[in-house]
């Protein structure tokens, strides 16, 4: 069953520390300009932070979109997803400089101007900093529980290969799923959405939830081909989970395409002040054709890429497709976040790009490092009766 | 068969059928057998009379209900201004709602290779045609001009008469005769095989040349096969984006529009979702009485039911969110109209119908979290039920309450059907009931062929 067009040879050990390296050199570069120009390096963190949050939450949940579904897509990266999952403690801790920075980010944080504006006075019960302190502990803390859980259940599976520890999983993960995009939706109002806190959209959430799958197969896709040189994954993993991590792929750039357009239809047509305002400043100037390459990069092109079979299946042609796609959604974090701050018109920064390097690099070297200490296959699973011995395990 | 051999080729082994979507010691000939049997010889049940019986006598209502429309215009209804869209609209919905079950079991559930979909899927197609059919008919009534409906088409005329395609109103046009017309082509291209083993079983001349007709030269040769499986591949990718579509588009009808609880993005998806739920609640509404009187348990089995339920429960926990995320932006916008339009409908003059939207559409699917109940059928039917009226109401209370009382108070008016309105809407159940048993007679409701497929699975599996 190997296939050898599937391996890109990487040593995991080195990316694990030149990508602690390039995350620390980052962050201080970052640390150093925030001396001077705090707010720049909160918005920069801020959108560099959602994009690796999503990764992290997104291998979570999907996690428990496998245990609830099934499939063999699931099964080969189930180790990725958990090493994903495991992070998110870092990410609690990422989190610190946004919570520090609050008055600086967020508008309703800081009592003049609430004072001074009638719809914060009456976002105030909600949009206030305890109770945002609150939710975040919450959402988090649900997260890590989540992900404790599904981990403690698989490592005792793979301990004792009893299979209640699946069906316990299996369980979980409806109600698990519920927690997640409940807690997302909200994180999103929370995070992104109460930077400009006129503006209001009701599917706002279900598009950050999409736009989480877009980046968390995308990532998983790329780790699944860089760790598919190593035993076992080596000669397990096929074309065929390519082809269906394709799908999915595909089928999650729809959605989010989706639920951004409809969006985006509703309120432009509507073209009411309290809402087209998020459109007008995230549509003209510059921002106009960071948005049209939006369209282009986070739909067209790998839409219609993906929808070749023969790009699905040859690992090094989708891991392109699934960085194209990872760019992306960067470039949608920055379009998120950015244009809420002065000045009106189109600008980007150096630390846009370095924020998500500096935290990017010190949480790939973390996942690599969770990853690394588990056989990359649940391999007393039954799918594997009598493939491997538990002997073989490395 | 051929579909197992694509999926031979792509380096998959075929899968394993289970047990549960096919009761074990069933042959290619008992399976055609039982299943033809019921259009070919087996004498015509007594229940299916009284039942057809019945709903000509609603479609007499319907005819009844529209011949008084053609003579006294759209006043017999209860739409008055500031509510010009009532019932007519509400039942549009409704009925395009339950038409998505059928082409998201043919089109989404065949792409994504789940076997259960076989046994259910023709008679669930031949739901979606209907109630698409019955769907069309309001929009039509409600024009008050029906015979003029063709001024919604882009023709060129000398009237100078053009549709205004920035109208979401236009775009349904669209939407719903191309699903009209896909959810057809893929429901007549999937019966084509059975149509001519009809041909080749029947005994009756005028059946051998009525189906000879039907089944458009199909001879089963190889060739025949391969087209026929490219095709009905095609067919399935080209109907899944309209499973999505038509609902959005109807969800633009309100949104695009500005009054308060129209106006808001989350409702394309969560029109589609509550299109799916209502849709699965008819399938089982239907599926289930029909396995009963016609023998049909080892066809659709259990697991089929079950599998519908968990379907129910998911795209209802979809819709719950909607509701959920609708009245925290309601509040967190800070609008006072979306507020005062929120806490409206929960305390006003339609709160009865708000809750019982509530209770039917979220409390009640709650139940089946619980696998017994899945498993029981009369609960599923009961429960069934109550998710399509759940819908109806849901649709009631968005179309009515909104435009009942909008911006100005001096122009709110409540608003209440009529017995036209109500006959109207009693009709085309008949309407789409007597379409429903003449389809339970005429064609086969399970596809043969591919429960053929699944027996030869089934042997594969025990080899």
């Amino acid at each position: 069953m190997n296939d050898e067009t599937q391996v890109i040879p990487v040593d995991l050990d080195r990316l694990q520390s030149r990508a602690l390296l390039v995350g620390i050199a980052g962050l201080a570069a970052c640390a150093i300009a925030a001396v001077s120009n705090h707010q720049q390096f909160l918005r920069s963190y801020l959108a560099g932070f959602l994009f690796w949050l999503a990764i992290a939450v997104g291998c979570l949940a999907l996690l428990m979109l496998y245990h609830l579904v099934g499939g063999s897509w699931g099964f080969v990266i189930q180790r990725i997803l958990e090493a994903g999952s495991r992070t998110l403690p870092l990410l609690a801790l990422l989190l610190v400089p946004i919570l520090f920075g609050l008055r600086v980010l967020y508008i309703w944080a800081r009592p003049e101007d609430v004072a001074a504006n009638t719809i914060l006075q009456h976002k105030n019960i909600y949009l206030n900093i305890p109770f945002f302190l609150a939710r975040m502990v919450l959402y988090f803390g649900l997260w890590v529980a989540l992900a404790m859980l599904y981990n403690r259940w698989s490592r005792q599976h793979d301990g004792s290969g009893d299979g209640s520890w699946i069906d316990r999983a299996e369980r979980l993960a409806a109600p698990g799923l519920i927690i997640y995009a409940v807690t997302i939706s909200f994180a999103a109002v929370d995070l992104i959405m109460s930077l400009e806190p006129v503006w209001f959209s009701t599917a706002f959430g279900l598009m950050v939830i999409c736009g989480q799958g877009v980046a968390t197969f995308s990532f998983v896709i790329i780790m699944l081909s860089l760790a598919s040189g190593r035993k076992p994954l080596a000669g397990f993993v096929t074309e065929q989970h390519f082809h269906d991590l394709g799908n999915l792929l595909l089928a999650f750039v729809m959605l989010w395409t989706y639920i951004a357009f409809a969006q985006f239809l509703i309120i432009w047509a509507g073209n009411l002040p309290d809402e087209i305002s998020w459109y007008v400043t995230r549509l003209s100037g510059g921002w106009r054709i960071w948005a049209l390459a939006l369209l282009i990069f986070h739909f067209v092109v790998p839409f219609f890429l993906l929808l070749m079979r023969d790009i699905k299946k040859k690992a090094p042609r989708i891991v392109g497709v699934a960085g194209l796609l990872l760019v992306a959604h960067w470039a949608e974090m920055v379009w998120l976040v950015e244009p809420s701050f002065p000045p009106d018109r189109f600008h980007i920064h150096w630390m846009d790009v370095a924020a998500p390097i500096g935290i990017g690099g010190i949480w790939i070297s973390l996942f690599v490092s969770q990853l690394k200490k588990r056989a990359l296959l649940p391999l007393r699973h039954p799918k594997l009766a009598g493939v491997w011995e538990p002997a073989e395990e490395t | 068969m051929s579909r197992n051999d694509n999926q031979e080729r792509r380096g998959r082994p075929p899968e394993p059928v289970s047990v549960e979507v096919l009761a074990p010691g069933h042959t290619f000939a008992t399976v055609t057998d039982k299943i033809s049997s019921i259009v070919l010889t087996r004498r015509t049940p007594l229940y299916w009379l009284v039942g057809l019986g019945f709903a000509l006598l609603l479609v007499m209502v319907l005819l009844t209900a529209i011949t008084y429309l053609m003579g006294m215009g759209v006043g017999i209804y209860g739409v008055k201004i500031p509510v010009g869209w009532g019932f007519d609209i509400v039942n549009f919905v409704w009925w395009i709602g339950i038409g998505h079950a059928g082409t998201l079991i043919s089109a989404i559930l065949l792409l994504l290779r789940q076997q259960w979909r076989t046994s259910i899927n023709r008679f669930a197609e031949a739901m979606t045609l209907f109630a698409v059919a019955c769907a069309g008919m309001f929009p039509l009534l409600h024009m008050g001009r029906p015979w003029l409906f063709y001024w919604l088409l882009p023709y060129p005329n000398s009237m100078q008469v053009w549709p205004q395609f920035r109208s979401p109103l236009v775009w349904d046009v669209f939407a719903v005769s191309t699903y009209g017309t896909v959810s057809l082509i893929f429901w007549y291209v999937g019966l084509m095989p059975d149509v001519a083993t009809l041909r080749d079983k029947a005994q009756s001349k005028t059946a051998k040349v009525i189906y000879g007709i039907m089944a458009l030269g199909w001879r089963g040769s190889s060739r025949h096969w391969h087209r026929y499986e490219t095709a009905y591949l095609l067919l399935a990718g080209l109907a899944t984006p309209l499973v999505v579509s038509v609902h959005t588009v109807v969800s633009f009808d309100f949104t695009i529009g500005l009054p308060a609880g129209w106006h808001t993005t989350i409702f394309p998806p969560y029109f589609v979702a509550g299109a799916i739920y209502s849709g699965f609640a008819m399938v089982l509404t239907l599926a289930i009485p029909i396995r009963a009187f016609y023998g049909l348990e080892d066809f659709i089995t259990h697991k089929h039911l079950e599998n519908s339920a968990k379907i129910l429960l998911a795209t209802g926990l979809i819709v719950t969110y909607g509701y959920a995320m609708e009245a925290f932006m309601a509040w967190y916008s800070g609008d006072k109209f979306e507020w005062y339009m929120t806490s409206w409908r929960a305390t006003g003059g339609y709160r009865l119908q708000y809750w019982l939207l509530i209770l039917c559409n979220v409390v009640s699917v709650q139940f089946l979290w619980f696998k017994r109940l899945r498993r029981n059928v009369p609960f599923l039917f009961v429960i069934s039920f109550i998710i399509n009226l759940g819908m109806w109401m849901e649709r009631y209370v968005i179309v009515v309450t909104s435009l009942s009382r909008d911006f100005v108070p001096s122009a709110w008016r409540p608003y209440s059907a009529t017995i036209w309105d109500y006959a109207t809407l009693i009709g085309t159940i008949g309407f789409f009931f007597v379409c429903f048993f003449l389809f339970l007679r005429l064609l086969p409701m399970i596809a043969i062929f591919e429960m053929r497929e699944l027996v030869a699975k089934a042997e594969g599996g025990k080899r």
